[in-house]
Formats: structure tokens, sequence, C-alpha cells
């Protein structure tokens, strides 16, 4: 079976973004004010600073910088 | 008329089923079901085994069929801790040495059949599957369900159902929100997956859909919360509470399958609840046998589904779909050589989906069907 990228990523990329407390980067996916995709990659993991101990919960520094980026038109947000 | 996509029509790919089959620990259900003192048949991963109890105790997985003549020992005889085959008795050991040939003098020393590495807990029997030969990694262990041997939940509910289709289309539910709504009447609020290392899980939480359940004169049903976690290929453990009006249910919903070759798989799926105030006494064990009936509704619904749709590589989907690409990546880990497991594969990735239009679309909905219902024409 081949890899294949998700189709919803022809209408619009993910975008890195950095976290604010720790600088790790992240590639990040706004459809909308409240949807949001967040691929981490092995570097990112571990730089960062405060992983939460759910590990179901994403890292709340990284979820304000993403609102803050989508929040100042850094990132994109397509159906914002 | 030919559709091609230079006409603008999208066109379904596929590709041809994997040949081989995933690499990872498989449930085949209860333990105390192959402790009957007799040797069981499971048709898996394309072939055939033979479960069977020593005296000892221990359950062992082998390939069905003797090296000596190709026998098959799921109809043989348990002799001690061996499996004695029907055809000339030779006799095979757990670990698939053969042990004994009562008529000859020795042992031929090539006499090796395929043994599986067997993992007993919580009252289930697992094999491990792996392709290339290796012992399954201990980070990769399936985890301890504390309610499984605590007096204070029940016993297992289990079913098994024989499905004609390949084994992707019960994986792909993980997050496939929508369908929770169409096919199982359910009304998902809340919905987000993460994927990491060998681990796919789906947080969703429902509220109940007046249009879909009978009047009940207990107490209301308000909602569910679940947590649902693969760990590995084919295992799902979903921590799944019920809120009614006062009080919750705790209960753990197993939805596990392996598959018999290809085309088709062995879903199962096992429940225990909590007993607490709310259910005391033998209450709990109704409940999960409720909620059993409940789940195995829900697999006929999706039955129903897999029986006739197409296998799809290259779904068109919207952006209130759940991440079905991503999620393929992550499982194909489990069809590649262990050293073929790229990075992208097991990397964290997280989608929180949004509802908010689906959840307006679906109380819309929800009143059109109660109005209808109020009318005398039951849509369902
Ligand atoms: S085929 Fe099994 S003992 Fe001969
Ligand atoms: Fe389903």
């Amino acid at each position: 079976m081949t890899v294949r990228p998700d189709v919803r990523l022809e209408d619009m990329p993910m975008r890195p973004v950095r976290c604010r407390r720790c600088g790790v980067e992240v590639l990040v996916r706004k459809a909308s004010w409240e949807q949001t995709s967040i691929q981490w990659s092995t570097p990112s993991m571990t730089g960062c600073a405060e992983p939460p101990p759910d590990r179901h919960r994403t890292c709340p520094s990284l979820l304000e910088s993403i609102g803050l980026a989508a929040a100042q038109g850094d990132l994109e947000v397509l159906d914002g | 008329m030919t559709a091609t996509e230079s006409d603008g029509v999208r066109v379904i790919e596929a590709e041809a089923i994997p040949t081989r089959y995933a690499r990872g620990w498989h449930c085949l259900g209860l333990a105390e079901r192959f402790r009957d003192g007799r040797p069981h048949a499971v048709r898996a991963f394309g072939g055939k085994l033979v479960v069977f109890a020593g005296e000892d105790g221990r359950l062992n997985v082998l390939d069905a069929y003797c090296r000596h003549m190709g026998g098959d020992l799921s109809e043989g005889t348990i002799k001690g801790n061996e499996i004695a085959c029907p055809f000339h008795d030779w006799r095979w050991g757990g670990d698939g040495r053969c042990k004994k040939i009562p008529y000859s003098r020795r042992v031929p020393l090539r006499a090796r059949t395929a043994a599986w590495p067997t993992l007993e807990q919580d009252g289930m029997l697992f094999v491990w599957n792996d392709p290339e030969g290796n012992p399954p990694p201990p980070e990769q262990a399936i985890p301890r369900i504390p309610g499984a041997t605590s007096d204070r939940w029940t016993d297992w509910v289990w079913t098994e159902t024989v499905v004609n289709a390949n084994c992707r289309e019960v994986v792909d539910n993980v997050v496939d929100m929508a369908h929770f709504f169409y096919v199982h009447y359910s009304f998902p609020t809340y919905f987000k997956n993460i994927f990491e290392g060998h681990t796919a899980t789906q947080i969703m939480k429902g509220r109940a859909r007046p249009d879909a359940r009978r009047p009940s004169r207990g107490p209301q049903l308000l909602g569910n919360s679940s947590v649902a976690t693969y760990y590995g290929p084919s295992f799902m453990i979903d921590e799944l509470t019920y809120h009614y009006e006062g009080f919750d249910i705790n209960s753990v919903l197993i939805n596990c399958h392996y598959p018999i070759d290809r085309n088709s798989f062995v879903l199962q799926s096992g429940i225990i609840t909590e007993r607490s105030e709310a259910l005391p006494g033998d209450e709990a064990d109704k409940m999960a046998r409720r909620l059993s009936d409940f789940i195995q509704l829900g697999f006929e619904q999706d039955i129903k589904i897999w029986k006739t749709k197409a296998r799809i590589d290259n779904p068109l989907l919207c952006e209130e779909d759940g991440p079905v690409y991503q999620l393929r990546r992550w499982y194909e880990q489990f069809y590649v050589d262990a050293a073929d497991v790229t990075p992208e594969m097991t990397a964290r990735f997280e989608f929180e989906l949004d509802t908010t239009r689906p959840v307006e679309a679906w109380e819309r909905e929800v009143e059109r069907n109660l109005a209808a219902q109020a009318a005398g024409d039951d849509p369902a």
C-alpha cells in the first residue's frame, strides 16, 4: 500500500508554527477556528517543555501559540 | 460513457489488498473457551491454527498442519502437554517441537513446526503475528485492564462475528465521525484523534438521540464519553461512560479482530461494567448484556455497509471528516518490515474536528425525524 497525502492538503497545506514557550516547531493546519491538525516530529516531541501527563491532551503552550498565530494572521484559517 | 479524471469526474482508486497480515498482537477471544480439554481450530492469517491447553494449563498456538504428513492437529487429541496428531500420533509441544513419535526410536532433527507467541491476560488469549518472525517487542505489550480481574466489575460479555470484508474497513471507523450519526444513530458532539507510535486514539463525546430510541420508563440516557485506543493493528480498548440523569455507568469495551484471510475477518466485542450504587448486584451484569447487544447491533450496522461498499484508497474528504489518510499512514506501519517503519508512520499526529456544523445539521435532522414520528409516519 502506498502512503498517500490527505487530499485536503491540496486546498491548504500544513504550515510550521513555533511554540512560544519552548521554541519547538510543529506543522499545523486550521480548517476553521475550532479545527486543528498538529503534526509532531521526533525533535519537536523531545523539545516540548511541558508535555501533558495525559497523553490525550495537547500541550497548552503550543495550543496558545497556534491560537495566537491564527489570530495575528500568521497562520491561515481556511474557513476563518 | 467511461468516467476519467479529465472529465472532472473523480475516480475511485484501490490497490490490491496487501498479501501479508499485520504485525502485532491479535486477540483470539476469551481464554476460557479453549480450556475444554480439546484442541480448537482457528482460521487466521490466511491459514489454520490449532489452539490447545496442555495439562500444565498453558495455552499454545501452533500451525494446524502436522509437518509429518500434513495431518490436521486441530482434529487430534491433547496428551499431557502435547497435541497428538490424529494421523500417526506424533506429539507436538507448545514450543513447536516434536517431542515424541511413539512408534519411532527417535525424532527427526528438523521436526519443528510454527509456534505462535501467546499472551494470556485479563481473561483473553492473544497471538503475536509477525511475517518476519521476530518476537513481540515489550513496548507493544497489551496494557492491563484493571476492571477485568476485579469483583467490582462484571465478567466479560463477549461476541464474535465473521465479516466478509478486508479488516481495514473496521479500522477506518476510528476516524469516521459522521458515520456514527448516519449508521449508528448516535450523535457525536466532540471528536478528536491522536496517533502516536503503535497507538491510535479516538476521543468522542455524544448525546442521546431522542429520535432513535424508544421512550423507556427507566432513567433517561443523556449521552456518553469514550476514549478508545488501538494498541497495534487490531486490539482496541474503549473506556466508555454512559451518562444518565443523576448517575454514570462505567464500562470497558474491547473492539478487536483478527484476519481470517484477505477478504474476511473475525470481529469481536467484549464488555465489562462497573458495579455501583446505580447498578447493584446483578443489575450490572444485566447492563453488560444489554450493552453487548447494543454493540452487536452497531456491528451489524457497519457490516451492512461493508458488504456492498467499494474499497477506496483515495477517499474524497470534506473538512468535517476525520483524518482518514493519516490513520492509514499510521496503519501502514504494521504491513511493512519493522526496519521500514518510517518516522512519519509513528510520529504524533493530533486532529481535533470542528463539530459546529455537523451538530447544527444533525439537530435539524433530529427535529425533522421527531416531527415525522409525531405525525405518525416513522421514517426510521
Ligand atoms: S501427519 Fe501427523 S503424525 Fe503423521
Ligand atoms: Fe461503525
